[in-house]
């Protein structure tokens, strides 16, 4: 019986269509993480800054979208977003849920990557920011010729990490309307009244796509182990 | 063309004084050992020098200038002028032993890569590191790795090179091939100012030799004074312990 379901439910067509839902996932997800590793940088370098205004714009950015629920970022931004613009600019418009949602997942992960940067930054040992002091490098050469290159290898491993994160948070923008993994394998389930196949189906599909990333991870993390 | 004048510096909101009081001087071509106890203030002193610790009171001149410890980056041109030797190397892992060379006169002194190039191999060749090039600091020994810290100091063209225990870190089969280097670099009338436990180095090749202890530098004198007439208690005693007959 339950084969005949899986059968029922899992058409080329529907299965076509939860693939291209996870696509979607993936490239919400990809856009969140460089969006996010901006901000993040940014907000990690202001962090770090000697300049007390920085630090404290940093602070409160962290501080409010780490202590928040993302479910409510997005809902947010999606939500009071046109209003904002009416109220303030006298304009309407329509949101597209795809691309308000990836810049709400981005500004949460951002505030995550800040952590994440600054912590890569600060373990980088004290010894090179005192021999670049004495090679004569400014605040900038520093960071960009010594710190940052030797931080990025130590940042990709719990970067992809936060890849698959943001690939399981994508279905938060199910609420929203956009047709991404979870919103599709919802779609089918009221198409069929069957909660089963279509829900079990989605979880195979981000297991595959998060168990490949993680894999991909655990190379980079031996290659890089290596070469040290 | 070094002048400390009245430099103290302590830490732990005052509890540790690690300089009290440092007064010298240092002319061209001299060589300065500064030697003491561990804990006495000579690394601190020598890093007062070029800025990587801010003095809490006192001056230091280099050729007259004042540094400015307020606005370093202001002095880059200044502290360019010393180049400073780490006990722990501090080579830039992620790069090679030419771009280790290289950064410093490419980006801080603008000079032309190819001519930056051309002064690093030459200075390599000067430490006999010729054929590492292209190494990573992780592929040397380290005995190698201080030998191409001395030419990544010497490569910014500087007129004083200071050493912070530029041997306290190595294998001792290892100190002889950097020692060899500075001995090089004092024959050729570079002014050096080496904090070191190595006196054997600092009776032979040093000008003048400085004894700290708990933060106060206790006597200047020719290697002569220093360790064959020392006055100070202090110092014969410290002598008693380093010096084994």
């Amino acid at each position: 019986m339950t084969i005949a379901l899986i059968q029922k439910i899992m058409t080329p067509e529907n299965i076509e269509f939860m693939l291209k839902g996870a696509g979607y996932s993936l490239v919400i997800a990809f856009c969140a993480l460089i969006g996010g590793s901006i901000l993040g940088l940014l907000a990690a370098a202001a962090k770090l800054s000697r300049i007390k205004i920085f630090k404290v714009i940093a602070n409160i950015y962290c501080e409010v979208f780490r202590g928040t629920p993302m479910l409510l970022q997005i809902m947010l931004l999606y939500l009071a977003g046109p209003v904002i613009t009416k109220t303030f600019m006298g304009f309407v418009y329509t949101p597209n849920p795809y691309i308000i949602g990836a810049i709400a997942i981005a500004i949460n992960s951002g505030a995550y990557e800040t952590e994440l940067f600054r912590s890569v930054i600060q373990a980088v040992d004290k010894g090179q920011w005192e021999a670049a002091h004495t090679t004569g490098l400014t605040y900038i050469q520093t960071m960009r010729y010594v710190i940052l290159p030797q931080a990025f290898r130590r940042v990709i491993p719990p970067f992809i990490n936060e890849f698959i994160v943001l690939i399981k948070d994508s279905s938060l923008l199910s609420t929203i309307g956009a047709i991404e993994l979870l919103r599709s394998a919802q779609i089918l389930t009221s198409n069929y009244y069957n909660f089963f196949v279509p829900y079990t189906a989605a979880a195979i599909m981000y297991l595959i796509v998060t168990m490949t990333i993680s894999n991909i991870a655990r190379g980079v993390e031996r290659r890089l182990a290596e070469s040290d | 063309m070094i002048k400390m004048d009245k430099v103290c510096k302590s830490f732990a909101a005052g509890r540790i004084k690690a300089v009290q009081d440092a007064d010298f001087e240092v002319s061209k071509g001299e060589v300065i050992c500064v030697i003491g106890p561990s804990g006495s203030g000579k690394s601190t002193l020598i890093r007062c020098i070029n800025g990587l610790e801010t003095p809490d009171s006192g001056e230091v001149f280099i050729d007259g200038q004042k540094l400015d410890f307020g606005n370093l980056k202001k002095q880059i041109p200044l502290i360019m002028r010393m180049g400073f030797v780490f006990q722990h190397f501090n080579l830039f892992p992620h790069m090679t032993v030419l771009d280790n060379l290289t950064l410093g006169p490419i980006q801080a002194q603008k000079k032309d890569p190819e001519a930056a190039k051309k002064i690093a191999r030459d200075l390599l060749k000067r430490v006999g590191l010729e054929d590492k090039l292209d190494s990573y600091p992780a592929q040397l020994s380290g005995g190698q790795k201080q030998r191409v810290a001395i030419a990544r100091a010497l490569a910014q063209e500087p007129e004083v090179l200071l050493f912070d225990e530029p041997t306290s870190a190595l294998d001792p089969e290892m100190i002889g091939e950097v020692l060899e280097v500075m001995l090089e670099l004092a024959k050729s009338g570079m002014t050096l100012v080496v904090v070191t436990h190595e006196m054997g180095f600092a009776r032979e090749v040093a000008t003048r030799v400085v004894f700290m202890d708990q933060g106060k530098i206790l006597e200047i004198g020719t290697p002569q004074e220093i360790f064959d007439h020392p006055k100070s208690e202090r110092l014969q005693d410290f002598l008693s312990k380093v010096i084994r007959a």
